[in-house]
C-alpha cells in the first residue's frame, strides 16, 4: 500500500527528515519497503500491512501510529458537523438488511442536485501519490476517504435505481450483474449484494454495478457507508476472482465505527466540492456498533517476566495511552485496559505485552541465553546414518540432488496409479502425484545434464517417497535412490576410462549396507515400475525389504528421452538406522596368518555365481573365511555356452597356523564338488 | 693371500663411495662390486682353492665383506634414489590423478549447518510427515477455521482430504504431543505452497523451524539464542535487527533481519514467544509454560550466503551448479 506523507501531515506533525519516520515505522512493525517521490513531489512510503493490523491500511490510521511511536498529538480529519445536517431521511427510502449477521449496519444518504464537477487539486495529487486513477469527483471523493480513513464507501447513481428501496441481501441463483469493470459475472446463493428493488446493483464490499455507476455527469446519487463482515467478502472476491481497495480492507476488517465517521467525511467533501441542492439525512439498518470492543487486566510484572526486561510501570501506561487505549489504574502495578474497536487484534493480556514491547523498542530488550538442561540429547540414529550415507556417496563421486516430491503420472501403469496419492488442487499439470519412487525425478536430471554433455552422472537423493496402503492411508518414507550412467570412471592418463554398469550401481548400495552394519542381505529378481524386467531385483534381509534396483527400461528412457542405459536402485532408510543402533563389538583380530587359493572354472552360462559362493562355503567348512569372484571370463577360448569364474578363497582358523598340505587337500575337495555339480572344468594353478 | 684381497676390494670400494654422487654412479657400484662379475663373486669361487682347514675363517671373512658392500650399496641407493626413480625424464607437469569425489546438495549443506548450531546449544533434531492434516498445520497453530491460508488456492490438497505441510511448524506441535516440557528442538525439511515457480518462487521449497519450552522463558532469551546463532552462521560482527510482525502461532511476534553488505536490511528469521493458545491446543497449561519459536527459509539463506540469482537452480540439478559446491 502506498501511504502519502503530504496527507499524513494532515494528522501529525512530520519533521524532517522524513526518511526516519520510514525507520520508525518498520521498527514498529508497519513495514516501509521503499520510499518514492510521486510526480507533484510527494514523499511515498510503499508498505506492506500485516493481516493483523488493518487499522493501518489508512493514512489516518499510519498517522495514529506516528503520533504513538513518537508521542505527539494526533489530528482528526474535518468532517461535517452533524448537528447541522439534516435528521430527515429521505422521503420514502427503505433500506433492508436481510442479512443482518453479514452486514450489521449500513448507512446511506441521498445527495441531490449535484451542481459542481471540478475535482480538486489536493484530491488529485494524493490519489495520483497513491497509485489510484482520477475517474470523477464523487468516485474520487469516495476513494480519497477510503485512503484516508479506511472505510470503503459506495456512490449509487440515484437516478437509475429502480424503486425506493436498498435491500442488502444473498444474491439469486445464476443472478447477473455487470461490474464497473466491465465484466459480467454469475452470481449464486453465497454472494451478498446490494440491490434495488428490482435486481442486484453491487457486490457488496467488492465492487459497483455498471448499470448503477456514477459518472461526471449523475446530479442525484445515493451514498453507502456500511460494515461488513470478511468472510462473504472475501468468498465473493475468491469466487469471482476481484481484488479491490475495498475488498482487500473488508476481508482484513473494517473497524465498524469507521461508518459513520467517513460518511460524515464524505459530506463534508462533497458539499463543499460538488455543491449540491440538498443532502437527506441517514437512512440506516442494524445497530450503531459498540466502540470498545475488549477490556483487558494487566500487571508489570506479566510484562517484565515475559519481556525479561525491567521496564517501569509509567513505561507502560504511557505507551498503551498514546496508541488510543484507555488505560485505568487498578493498583500500583496493575491496570484495566480498554481497547477501542479500531484494535480488535488486542483481547488477552500477551497482545498488550507485544504493544509495549513495539514502542518500548526490541532493541533496548537485553540479551540473555537460556540454561542448559540436564538431559541428554543424542543424535538421533535416523540423522546419523543419513550423515554417514552422504559422506560415503562423496567419496563415491556421486552428486546429491534435490527433485519436487510431486511428478507427472507419466510411466505408470493404472493398477500402481492406485497406491499413489494423488492432490485435489494441484498447481499444474504435470505436478500432480506425490511420487512413490525418486526414479522420475531423477530421470528428469540425468536428460536435463545429458543435454548439457555431461557424460558421467552418479547422483542419489534423500527424500521422502508417498504411497497409499490399502486402506488408502497415506503413508511417507525416508528414501535414498541413487542413479547412474556414462562413464562409471572417466578415463585418464595413468587409467582407460569403463562405461557404468548395473554391478557398480548395485556395489554401491551394498556399500551402503555395509555401512548401516548390515550383512547377509539377499538379492533376488523382481521386477519394479520403470526397471527392465530382465535386469532388476530387490533386497531384503531377513524377508524384510530393503529396496530395489535394476536397469531402466527402454519404455521410460524413451518417456524421459535417454539414449544411454541407466541404472537406478533405491534403500529404505529406517530399517538402516535401526540396524545402526546395535553397537559394534570388538572382535579379536586373527593370531594366525590366512591363506589364499585361486579356483577357476568353466562353466555353464546359466550358473549362478552365488550359488557357486555358497557351494564353495559349504564344502569348505569353518575354515573358507572370505571368497571373492575376480575374473569374470566369457567368449575368446571359452566355448559357447560356457563362462569362466576365477574365485580367490581365504582360509584361515583363529586357533592355529594352518598347514600348505592341509588347505591343498580341502582346496582340492571343494573343486571336486563343483566339478560333479556344475560338470566345471578346472585350469590348472 | 685372500686376506689381502678383501683388504684391497675393501679399500677400493671405500674410495669408490667418496666419489659417488648420483643414483646412477651408485647403480654402477653395486654391480662393479656385487655383481656377478665383480671381484667377491671371483673371492667364492677361489674359495674352492682354500685348504679345508682355512675354509671356515675365509669363508667368513669374504662373507664380512659381503655384507659390508650390500649395506653400503643399499645405504647409496637411499641416499641417492634407485636409479629407476631417476632413470627417465620425470615430467612433473603431468596431472596427478584427483580421485572422484562428489558433492553434497547445498540445501543439505545449508540446513546441516543451521542444524548442528543448534545441535551444539542442546536442540533436539526432529522429523515429521509433510503429508499433515489441517488440525497439526492450521488449528493447533492458532491460524482460524475461516483464514484464507487455508484455502486450497494456498494450500495442497490430497484426494483423501490430507494437506502437504505449508510449514515445519507442524513438528512442533507433535513434538509437543510426545514430549513433556522443558525441552528445545529444530526441525528441518520440506514445506509446499501452490506458488508459481519464479525466480524466488517455488511451490516446494524448505524450512527449518526450532522451538524451546520451559516453565519460565522470556524474549530476552529468544534475542539470545537468535543472536548467538546468526553470529555463529554469519560472523561475531553481525548487526541484527528486531522487527514486529504477526504470525498466528507467536505473541509477540518478529521479524529478524540482519545487515547484509551494501543492501541494508535482510530479513532471515521470523520469531516469537509461543501464543497461549498453542500451548493449549496441545494440551499443556499456558500458565504453566513459556516457550519461544523461530523459523527460517533455507532456500533465501542459501541463496543470501551463497549469491545464487534463482532459487529453480537448487531444483534443476544440473551438474555444473552441483559440482561448485563440493
Amino acid at each position: 500500500m502506498k501511504i502519502s506523507t503530504d496527507w499524513l501531515k494532515d494528522f501529525v506533525d512530520l519533521k524532517p527528515p522524513i526518511p526516519n519516520h520510514a525507520e520508525a515505522l518498520t521498527e514498529a512493525g508497519l513495514e516501509v519497503e521503499s520510499i518514492e517521490k510521486s510526480a507533484s513531489g510527494d514523499t511515498v512510503f510503499q508498505v506492506e500491512v500485516t493481516t493483523n493490523r488493518p487499522d493501518w491500511l489508512s493514512h489516518w490510521g499510519v498517522a495514529r501510529e506516528l503520533s504513538a511511536i513518537h508521542g505527539m498529538a494526533l489530528l482528526k480529519p474535518v468532517i461535517a458537523d452533524e448537528k447541522k445536517l439534516s435528521r430527515t431521511p429521505p422521503a420514502g427510502w427503505k433500506v433492508i438488511a436481510k442479512d443482518s449477521e453479514a452486514c450489521p449496519y449500513y448507512t446511506g444518504i441521498l445527495i441531490e442536485g449535484i451542481t459542481e464537477s471540478k475535482i480538486p487539486d489536493f484530491i488529485l495529487r494524493r490519489l495520483e501519490s497513491c497509485g489510484l486513477r482520477s475517474i470523477n469527483l464523487i468516485v474520487d471523493i469516495t476513494n480519497y476517504v477510503l485512503l484516508e480513513l479506511g472505510q470503503p464507501l459506495h456512490a449509487f447513481d440515484a437516478d437509475k435505481l429502480v424503486g425506493k428501496q436498498i435491500l442488502i441481501r444473498r444474491a439469486r441463483k445464476s443472478e447477473k450483474l455487470i461490474l464497473i469493470s466491465g465484466a459480467t459475472i454469475e452470481l449464486n446463493e453465497q454472494d451478498l449484494v446490494i440491490a434495488d428493488s428490482e435486481k442486484a446493483l453491487a457486490l457488496a464490499g467488492v465492487m459497483g454495478g455498471k448499470e448503477s455507476e456514477v459518472s461526471a455527469l449523475s446530479k442525484n446519487i445515493f451514498l453507502e457507508s456500511a460494515h461488513f463482515i470478511p468472510r462473504p467478502v472475501r468468498d465473493s472476491a475468491r469466487r469471482h476472482l476481484l481484488s479491490t481497495d475495498s475488498s482487500y480492507r473488508f476481508e482484513r476488517r473494517v473497524d465498524p465505527c469507521l461508518v459513520d465517521m467517513a460518511r460524515l467525511r464524505a459530506i463534508q467533501l462533497i458539499s463543499e466540492y460538488a455543491k449540491p441542492k440538498t443532502i437527506s439525512g441517514v437512512i440506516c439498518a442494524g445497530q450503531k456498533p459498540n466502540p470498545i470492543v475488549a477490556k483487558i487486566d494487566l500487571a508489570q510484572d506479566f510484562v517484565t517476566s515475559t519481556l525479561g526486561c525491567d521496564i517501569k510501570v509509567n513505561q507502560i501506561s504511557s505507551a498503551l495511552t498514546r496508541l488510543g487505549l484507555e488505560v485505568r489504574t487498578v493498583s500500583s502495578k496493575a491496570w484495566k485496559v480498554t481497547v477501542p474497536s479500531f484494535r480488535a487484534d488486542l483481547t488477552r493480556p500477551i497482545d498488550l505485552v507485544e504493544e509495549v514491547a513495539r514502542l518500548y523498542g526490541f532493541s533496548n530488550i537485553p540479551e540473555t541465553l537460556p540454561t542448559l538442561l540436564p538431559g541428554a540429547v543424542s543424535m538421533r540414529p535416523e540423522r546419523r546414518i543419513q550423515k554417514k550415507i552422504r559422506e560415503a556417496m562423496v567419496g563415491a563421486g556421486f552428486n546429491e540432488t534435490v527433485t519436487f516430491s510431486l511428478i507427472s503420472k507419466e510411466g505408470f501403469a493404472d493398477a500402481e496409479l492406485e497406491a499413489m496419492v494423488h492432490l485435489k488442487n494441484p498447481l499444474q499439470a504435470g505436478l500432480e502425484w506425490m511420487r512413490p519412487s525418486m526414479l522420475p525425478s531423477l530421470l528428469s536430471v540425468v536428460h536435463r545434464n545429458l543435454r548439457h554433455g555431461a557424460d558421467s552422472i552418479a547422483l542419489f537423493e534423500i527424500a521422502n517417497v508417498y504411497r497409499r496402503d490399502s486402506k488408502k492411508e497415506v503413508s511417507e518414507e525416508k528414501t535414498i535412490g541413487f542413479v547412474l550412467t556414462g562413464k562409471a570412471r572417466v578415463g585418464q592418463w595413468l587409467d582407460p576410462s569403463r562405461e557404468a554398469a548395473y554391478f557398480d550401481l548395485k556395489g554401491v548400495m551394498q556399500g551402503v549396507l555395509k555401512l548401516s552394519g548390515l550383512s547377509s542381505e539377499s538379492w533376488e529378481p523382481a521386477n519394479s515400475p520403470g526397471l527392465s524386467s530382465s535386469v532388476s531385483e530387490k533386497v531384503s534381509v531377513e524377508n524384510f525389504l530393503l529396496g530395489y534396483a535394476g536397469q531402466v527400461s527402454q519404455s521410460w528412457l524413451k518417456l524421459w528421452d535417454i539414449q544411454t542405459p541407466v541404472f537406478y536402485g533405491e534403500l529404505r532408510i529406517s530399517p538402516l538406522s535401526s540396524a545402526m543402533m546395535s553397537k559394534k563389538v570388538f572382535r579379536e583380530i586373527p593370531k594366525y596368518p590366512a591363506m589364499e587359493r585361486d579356483l577357476s572354472m568353466m562353466v555353464p552360462e546359466q550358473v549362478y555365481c552365488h550359488q557357486v559362493i555358497q557351494d564353495i562355503q559349504d564344502a569348505g567348512g569353518t575354515l573358507v573365511q572370505n571368497i571373492q569372484l575376480f575374473d569374470l571370463f566369457q567368449g575368446g577360448r571359452i566355448p559357447k555356452g560356457c563362462k569362466n569364474f576365477s574365485f580367490r578363497v581365504t582360509y584361515l582358523s583363529r586357533d592355529r597356523t594352518l598347514t600348505a598340505d592341509e588347505i591343498d587337500a580341502l582346496h582340492s575337495k571343494i573343486a571336486q564338488v563343483l566339478a560333479t555339480k556344475y560338470q566345471a572344468q578346472f585350469q590348472s594353478h | 693371500m685372500i686376506t689381502d684381497h678383501i683388504s684391497q676390494i675393501r679399500a677400493e670400494a671405500v674410495l669408490a663411495i667418496q666419489q659417488i654422487n648420483s643414483a646412477a654412479q651408485a647403480e654402477a657400484f653395486r654391480v662393479q662390486f656385487l655383481g656377478k662379475k665383480s671381484r667377491l663373486t671371483g673371492l667364492f669361487s677361489f674359495l674352492k682353492n682354500v685348504l679345508p682347514a682355512d675354509k671356515a675363517v675365509a669363508g667368513a671373512e669374504i662373507n664380512t665383506l659381503k655384507v659390508w658392500l650390500q649395506g653400503s650399496a643399499d645405504e647409496l641407493q637411499v641416499r641417492f634414489g634407485a636409479a629407476a626413480e631417476t632413470a627417465s625424464f620425470f615430467d612433473s607437469t603431468l596431472p596427478g590423478i584427483i580421485p572422484p569425489s562428489g558433492s553434497t546438495h547445498l540445501l543439505t549443506q545449508t540446513i546441516e549447518e543451521v542444524v548442528s548450531i543448534f545441535e551444539r546449544m542442546g536442540f533436539d533434531i526432529a522429523e515429521g510427515p509433510e503429508v499433515e492434516n489441517t488440525f497439526h498445520n492450521f488449528t493447533a497453530l492458532n491460524v482460524p477455521e475461516d483464514h484464507p491460508a487455508r484455502d486450497p488456492k494456498d494450500t495442497f490438497y490430497t484426494d483423501q482430504g490430507n494437506l502437504l505441510r505449508t510449514q515445519t511448524s507442524t513438528v512442533q506441535i507433535r513434538y509437543m504431543q510426545s514430549h513433556k516440557p522443558p525441552f528445545r528442538m529444530i526441525a528441518p525439511g520440506r514445506v509446499y505452497r501452490p506458488d508459481t515457480v519464479d525466480a524466488s518462487h517455488s511451490f516446494m521449497f524448505h524450512q527449518i523451524e526450532g522451538l524451546l519450552v520451559n516453565s519460565k522463558v522470556n524474549f530476552s532469551e529468544l534475542k539470545g539464542v537468535l543472536h548467538l546463532f546468526l553470529r555463529e552462521l554469519f560472523g561475531d560482527k553481525v548487526k541484527m535487527r528486531f522487527r514486529p510482525h504477526f504470525f498466528p502461532f507467536t505473541e509477540p511476534s518478529v521479524e529478524v533481519d540482519i545487515e547484509w553488505k551494501n543492501k541494508g536490511w535482510l530479513e532471515v528469521l521470523g520469531a516469537g514467544l509461543v501464543d497461549p493458545n498453542v500451548f493449549q491446543a496441545v494440551g499443556y497449561d499456558p500458565q504453566a509454560v513459556k516457550g519461544f519459536a523461530f523459523g527460517m527459509g533455507v532456500e533465501r539463506l542459501a541463496m543470501l550466503r551463497h549469491g545464487i540469482p534463482d532459487i529453480r537452480l537448487f531444483y534443476e540439478n544440473d551438474l555444473r551448479f552441483l559440482r561448485q559446491f563440493k
